[in-house]
């Protein structure tokens, strides 16, 4: 809970209107020794001092549901406020602060009744990410609208994560490095899991393999087997965050798309109960170490959400050098880098020299290049084409150091999940 | 949960504070005495423009919509001649001007209801002042009456002023 005694009655910028024209008007009246002017300054003078005696004497607490609806890029807030008793809920005020990353109306939709506030925004995320909406704030008003007061609220931020549908899906795919816990034996058997415990509603994501068909015509509805120990393997995640050629606003549009889908890539292998573990490398390498379960995800969905861009650009051996210092190696490797000039594309041959098998995830700078072009007509389409030629030249060199997809439709993950369930095709 | 939608226009506008702001300004500026019905045209000229303020335009530009009804206000209420009539309808048109204040198109509707408890003591002291004006003899009481109700405006709003925390209530 806040501390209420640190939000006071605030005046609003009506208040210093109406005492000021009040007290012209007593002046008036008594120069000119004409009552009438005092009788019209007599409401204006006590209207701010009724409307701090009537209002809260405190911050009003106030109770905050804050949720997040939606799916890919439709993200709906809605919520509600709740003062306590005694309070009409039509007097507060209800300001919702839009993400940067967002875009949509900023003002949200509010339905007001006597006992509580609803509140339901509807924006849009252009591309993947994972950003923070903050508490509405919540201000008590006078009717009238002289005087405010903030109100108090034990709500918390929640954290929005949008990122392409398709990684949901690619967390049934079996890494083939994998790494044993400490104290496990390799179970020889081939299949999803280890031993059996017990069968449970099932998920759209859970593979054919997994669903008990005879319990599912027993029970008329979708159940799955439950293992132990299902897991599929243990994967590292990296993201490049130095700084490229392409200046600061698209680096952190790239660096924010690369931490959407870093949160769908780790959500959907810890489901699985896959070991995973994060490295953003800057300067340093910042990481999260290998874990699994429901603790680990907030972790690092947590650790995405506060990594940021550097501004010093580090070389790609201390990468490799601090992976393998803090990883066995053997890991699965997913890098995000954009490659957008010649010091990105080296993170992947130093990581395979350290014994990390790369594979690498490139969101293209192409589609946020193209958008802000000033050019037209025919310069327009030499230009995309020039650059298309640039990029595809980039993606082949990178490819002859490690497994290399070009991620430019930012919706899309197809290629790359294609890519990850075809060992065929992976080994190659 | 929402109030029943009504056309946007009707709603916005909230008819029953602004008809009962149009008629007592338009009667004090009837009372104040300007030629050629300058009065009555000036206090309607001063609700229409703010009310176009506020419901046509943006919310940037809707803020300063009570300026000019008050302007007109200050205008009409300042030559109006001496009387008990003129009196009363002067602090009318200003508690009709807090109702109206209250009829907020931006906020929910039921804002002039609401805000009764708030216009109820500046209406009460209205009161009193006109009281004391029409029922007490000629004299030093009136006089005393209405000295004391501003002491003792001022000394609140100048208390108000300086520190508005004086109104809050610690907690238990």
């Amino acid at each position: 809970m806040s501390d209420a005694s640190s939000r006071p009655l605030q005046w609003r910028p009506l208040a210093p209107l109406l005492l000021s024209t009040g007290a012209a008007l007593l002046l008036v009246a008594v120069l000119t020794r004409n009552p009438t002017p005092l009788f019209l300054a007599l409401p204006l003078l006590l209207a701010p001092v009724a409307a701090g005696i009537v209002g809260p004497r405190s911050a009003p607490p106030v109770r905050i549901d804050l949720a997040i609806e939606g799916a890919a890029a439709d993200v709906q807030v809605r919520g509600t406020v709740v003062p306590e008793p005694g309070l009409d809920a039509r007097n507060f005020v209800v300001e919702l602060e839009r993400p940067a990353s967002l875009v949509g109306a900023s003002a949200p939709r509010l339905d007001y009744s006597s006992s509580e506030v609803r509140f339901r925004a509807t924006w849009t995320a252009p591309e993947p990410t994972i950003t923070e909406i903050p508490v509405p704030e919540v201000l008590w008003r006078d009717p009238i609208g002289i005087v405010e007061r903030e109100a108090v609220s034990s709500a918390s931020p929640v954290v929005v994560s949008r990122y392409p549908p398709e990684l949901l899906r690619i967390g049934s795919v079996r890494l083939e490095r994998t790494t044993p816990l400490p104290g496990e034996t390799r179970s020889r058997r081939v299949g999803e899991s280890g031993e059996f415990h017990g069968i449970r509603p099932a998920r759209p994501e859970d593979p054919p393999r997994q669903i008990n068909w005879r319990a599912t015509a027993r029970a008329g509805r979708p159940l799955a087997n439950e293992y132990d120990l299902d897991k599929t393997g243990d994967l590292l995640i990296l993201l490049d965050a130095r700084p490229t050629s392409l200046g600061p606003t698209v680096d952190e549009r790239l660096f924010s798309v690369a931490r959407a889908a870093a949160v769908g890539l780790s959500d959907s292998f810890l489901r699985v109960k896959s070991r995973v573990g994060v490295g953003v490398f800057g300067e340093f390498l910042d990481v999260v170490p290998l874990s699994t379960g429901r603790t680990q995800r907030i972790r690092i969905e947590m650790a995405l959400k506060q990594a940021h861009l550097s501004t010093v650009s580090a070389p790609a051996e201390r990468c490799a050098v601090s992976a393998r210092r803090h990883f066995p190696p053997g890991l699965t490797t997913v890098v995000f880098s954009s490659l957008s000039d010649d010091s990105s594309e080296d993170l992947s041959p130093y990581l395979r020299r350290r014994g990390f098998p790369a594979i690498v995830l490139s969101p293209s700078p192409l589609p946020l290049i193209e958008a802000v072009s000033r050019l037209t007509g025919e310069d327009e389409e030499i230009a995309r084409r020039i650059s298309r030629l640039v990029r595809r030249d980039r993606i082949a060199r990178a490819w002859q150091e490690a497994p290399t997809i070009d991620w430019d439709d930012f919706w899309s993950l197809g290629k790359f999940v294609e890519f990850v369930r075809r060992p065929r095709v992976r080994r190659a | 949960m929402s109030p029943p939608e009504a056309p946007a226009g009707i709603r916005s506008i909230r008819p029953v504070s602004l008809a009962l702001l149009l008629i007592t300004a338009t009667y004090l500026g009837f009372l104040s005495g300007f030629p050629d019905g300058f009065g009555p045209v000036l206090a309607a000229a001063g609700v229409v423009l703010a009310t176009g303020l506020r419901v046509a335009t943006r919310r940037s530009v809707a803020v300063y919509a009570p300026v000019p009804v008050l302007a007109a206000l200050v205008v009409e209420a300042v030559p109006a001649p001496v009387g008990l009539g003129t009196e009363i309808v002067a602090g009318l048109a200003g508690l009709a001007f807090l109702l109206w204040l209250a009829d907020d198109p931006s906020r929910p509707v039921g804002g002039s209801l609401r805000s009764l408890p708030t216009v109820g003591v500046p209406a009460l002291a209205v009161g009193i002042a006109w009281s004391s004006t029409l029922f007490l003899p000629a004299g030093a009481v009136p006089l005393g009456v209405a000295g004391a109700l501003l002491a003792f405006t001022l000394a609140v709003v100048a208390l108000l002023v300086g520190s508005p925390t004086v109104f809050d209530r610690e907690e238990a």
